[in-house]
């Protein structure tokens, strides 16, 4: 079979692998087929960090790699943080029969994986075959990556026509712009001719993902509870049926979805998570507490730990010691005391999170009645809360609010919730809960005034009436200054203005000026790409006025 | 399945993994300490080590069988069907078996046309096929060849020249488990487990099979898997 020959000596290699001599076999192998530029790391972090120093063209990684990461969190980390070059190949050498592997998402599959024993000649063909669908390929990831999804999906036909061979992986690219560009009904049409022809699974999962784009809840439902059967194994539709089963109002169906993926896969850290949450609100501390047990026991090598899972854990060992007194109060009592000291460790540098876990540990004395704990706890509080500097979150705060007010520090209580309000102000479900909370009644009756006014202006806005539009974002941030949200909604409306005015200078002079009072939004925020998209916008047009 | 036989079921399927993880240790330490002999004595050993690598990947591979079929009996196998290219599937196949194959003189015919796929999952097809290549080596004489056609169904067969499967075996279709008999070596392993994965790809209707004949071509044995 004709394939354009692979030069290995310009690639530069990563072995992943923690067995040394196994590693070295490999780096044989690789030598074996010309390659020059070879690297070794033998467990998940050096594997990071070398991928951060250096672009690899080719990773082969082992999936078990002792206790650190394991080769798909190596991998999803990779492209979470987009550590990974378009062609680059990632190939997963498992022990046994590969589809157990199939455990991982979908959607962060390597190119290709080898079992355990394999030859040279097997790498090599493997290798050949997905560099060469990989480079074919690259251009098109290349434009979804720069977000230019109309351009991608012309490319996606061009290269079917082209190579017919890779119509399915083009196929699946083409879904991807489709669902990107909101076509709705066009990647329903590509999915859904897909499976009637076969049951494929992202191709199933895709006709379920526009069915619930679409709003289509039963439809989706009805479709992920096909899949689930069908695939047993593939998790993701489990994910689905149950965030689906949540919003049609049947959270133990929803938990009980969860409960089946986690059976199945415990490894997950974002599924235990999302379980912890739902078996909270069904009042099933059994399953809350195990869930985030395990949350926090994953997330150890992963990138992806948040406080959360740490927080929640010693909220639902301080509920069973409330709840019962049939439990070994001592075990749990040294479980949570554990859990707060690997949260302020992992997170040591982080106020926010020292100040929250703080008033977590306080909450947590008071139901050991442990009264020097908790003075101790809410000085250290205190001590942490002056050091802050970024916006704590709606669900943050509520947390925290709760947790102040039963230890009676009304003060402090009072002025992290009205922060939180006049920044969350358009959530409903948040403000539903803040209203529950607070004395303030002015609080609450502002937020919603704020809400109007942010609307209103909104509606002038999309109609380019941009003048009322900047009357009413001013009116909002008199109510509430801090919000970020409304700053950047006048700072584009003053941009506009300017685009429409000759003499613009003034309106750009004033978008500016707004933008500086955007001072405490976290890089982690999600509404810090739209800031800095904004900032530099301001910047380019004040140097061409 | 009763408690005890399953709680021995899992114990199998434990062992069955424990022990593919010492032979994978084992292949490696053999492997360091070839990389450490000189030359000469390389060649004076060549055939044992290659007795020793032959034999613990079979080994492997039946231990591999063995856990697949524990999981498929458990719902616990990710069947995960996709599209592939025939020729290039066959050809990593062969690949798998090239050292031995080249160690034994062997001639290996894939004849496929290049541009057609099916639907299957290529992990599980993959164990089967190797299997069959595999056994064609030790008991064939020279000569392999490897056809696929796709109709009604994806059908890939197997040639080889040697002396064709027992007829006992052709005749039992369905029941492999009969096909155990220690004075030829056939555990039957190998047929369950192509019949098993054979029967987990289903498409409306139909589902997916196996057949043993004799003759052919090359005159030796056939095997035929249709996959629907």
């Amino acid at each position: 079979m004709k394939k354009p020959l692979v030069r290995y000596s310009q690639k530069k290699v990563l072995i992943i692998e923690d067995f040394p001599e196994f590693a070295r076999s490999l780096r044989g192998m690789m030598i074996n087929m010309g390659s020059k530029q070879i690297d070794v790391v033998y467990n998940g972090l050096d594997a990071i960090q070398a991928c951060k120093e250096r672009k690899y063209d080719i990773i082969l990684s082992d999936y078990n790699l002792g206790e650190s990461k394991d080769g798909q969190q190596v991998l999803e980390e990779l492209h979470s943080f987009n550590l990974l070059k378009s062609n680059t190949v990632f190939i997963m050498i498992t022990a046994e029969n590969t589809t157990a592997m199939v455990m991982g998402a979908l959607e962060f599959q390597p190119d290709a994986y080898l079992t355990k024993p394999f030859n040279g000649n097997i790498l090599r063909s493997r290798l050949d075959k997905s560099i060469h669908k990989k480079d074919l390929l690259a251009p098109i990831s290349r434009m979804i990556k720069k977000k230019q999804w109309a351009e991608a999906l012309e490319l996606c036909n061009d290269t079917t026509k082209e190579n017919p061979k890779f119509r399915m992986a083009c196929l699946r690219l083409k879904f991807a712009c489709l669902k990107s560009l909101k076509k709705y009904d066009k990647a329903l049409e590509l999915t859904t001719r897909i499976v009637n022809e076969r049951p494929i699974p992202w191709a199933m999962l895709g006709v379920g993902e526009i069915f619930y784009a679409k709003k289509e809840l039963e439809r989706a439902l009805e479709l992920f509870l096909d899949m689930t059967q069908e695939f047993p194994m593939i998790l993701e539709g489990y994910d689905w049926l149950a965030k689906i089963q949540y919003q049609l109002g049947q959270p133990i169906e929803a938990q009980k979805s969860l409960e089946r993926a986690i059976e199945r896969s415990p490894k997950a850290l974002q599924r235990q998570k999302l379980l912890g949450e739902i078996a909270e609100e069904n009042d099933d501390l059994g399953i809350m507490t195990s869930a985030f047990r395990q949350a926090v026991k994953f997330g150890r090598n992963s990138a992806f730990a948040s406080p959360d899972e740490f927080i929640k854990l010693t909220k639902s060992i301080g509920k069973q010691l409330k709840g019962s007194t049939n439990v070994d109060r001592k075990k749990l009592i040294m479980e949570a005391e554990s859990t707060f000291s690997k949260l302020n460790k992992r997170f040591k540098s982080d106020p926010g999170t020292q100040f929250r876990s703080a008033v977590a540990h306080a909450d947590f004395g008071s139901i050991t009645n442990d009264q020097e704990a908790v003075e101790k706890f809410i000085s250290t509080a205190n001590k942490h809360y002056k050091k802050i500097e970024e916006h704590i979150g709606a669900k943050e705060s509520l947390e925290i609010t709760e947790s102040l007010k039963q230890l009676g520090q009304n003060e402090l209580a009072e002025s992290i919730l009205e922060e939180a309000v006049e920044q969350y102000f358009d959530d409903p479900a948040f403000i539903k809960k803040a209203e529950k909370l607070t004395t303030n009644k002015h609080l609450i009756e502002n937020s919603k005034k704020t809400n109007q006014l942010n609307n209103k202006a909104i509606q002038c806005f999309s109609k380019q009436d941009f003048n009322s539009a900047i009357t009413f974002f001013s009116e909002a941030s008199e109510i509430a200054p801090n919000n970020v949200n409304i700053i950047l909604n006048h700072a584009q409306a003053l941009l506009k203005r300017s685009q429409k005015d000759a003499d613009n200078r003034q309106d750009l002079q004033k978008a500016e000026e707004t933008l500086k009072r955007v001072t405490r939004l976290s890089p982690a925020d999600n509404r810090y790409a739209r800031y800095s998209e904004l900032s530099r916008l301001t910047q380019l047009m004040l140097q061409k006025a | 399945m009763n408690k005890s036989e399953n709680l021995f079921s899992t114990i199998l399927a434990s062992s069955a993994h424990d022990m593919k993880n010492s032979l994978g240790m084992l292949l490696n330490a053999l492997n360091s300490i070839l990389d450490a002999l000189p030359e000469e004595h390389l060649k004076k050993s060549q055939s044992n080590i290659g007795i020793i690598q032959y034999e613990s990947s079979r080994v492997s591979s039946s231990l591999m069988q063995l856990l697949s079929i524990y999981k498929i009996e458990n719902n616990q196998l990710a069947f995960n069907p996709g599209y592939h290219n025939l020729y290039d599937f066959v050809e990593e196949q062969v690949l798998i078996h090239m050292p031995l194959i080249e160690a034994r003189g062997f001639s290996c015919e894939i004849e496929i046309d290049e541009s057609i796929e099916a639907v299957f999952d290529e992990s599980l097809i993959s164990m089967v096929i190797s299997n069959v290549i595999g056994n064609a080596i030790r008991y064939a004489h020279s000569k392999i060849k490897i056809t696929a056609e796709i109709g009604e169904y994806a059908n890939i067969t197997i040639y080889d020249n040697g002396p064709g499967y027992p007829a006992q075996m052709i005749e039992m279709a369905g029941d492999y488990i009969q096909g155990i008999n220690n004075s030829t070596g056939s555990t039957g392993l190998g047929l369950f487990f192509a019949q098993k994965v054979a029967a987990l790809h289903v498409h409306g209707e139909k589902s997916g099979s196996v057949s043993l004949q004799n003759g052919g071509p090359l005159g030796g044995g056939i095997f035929e898997i249709a996959i629907p």
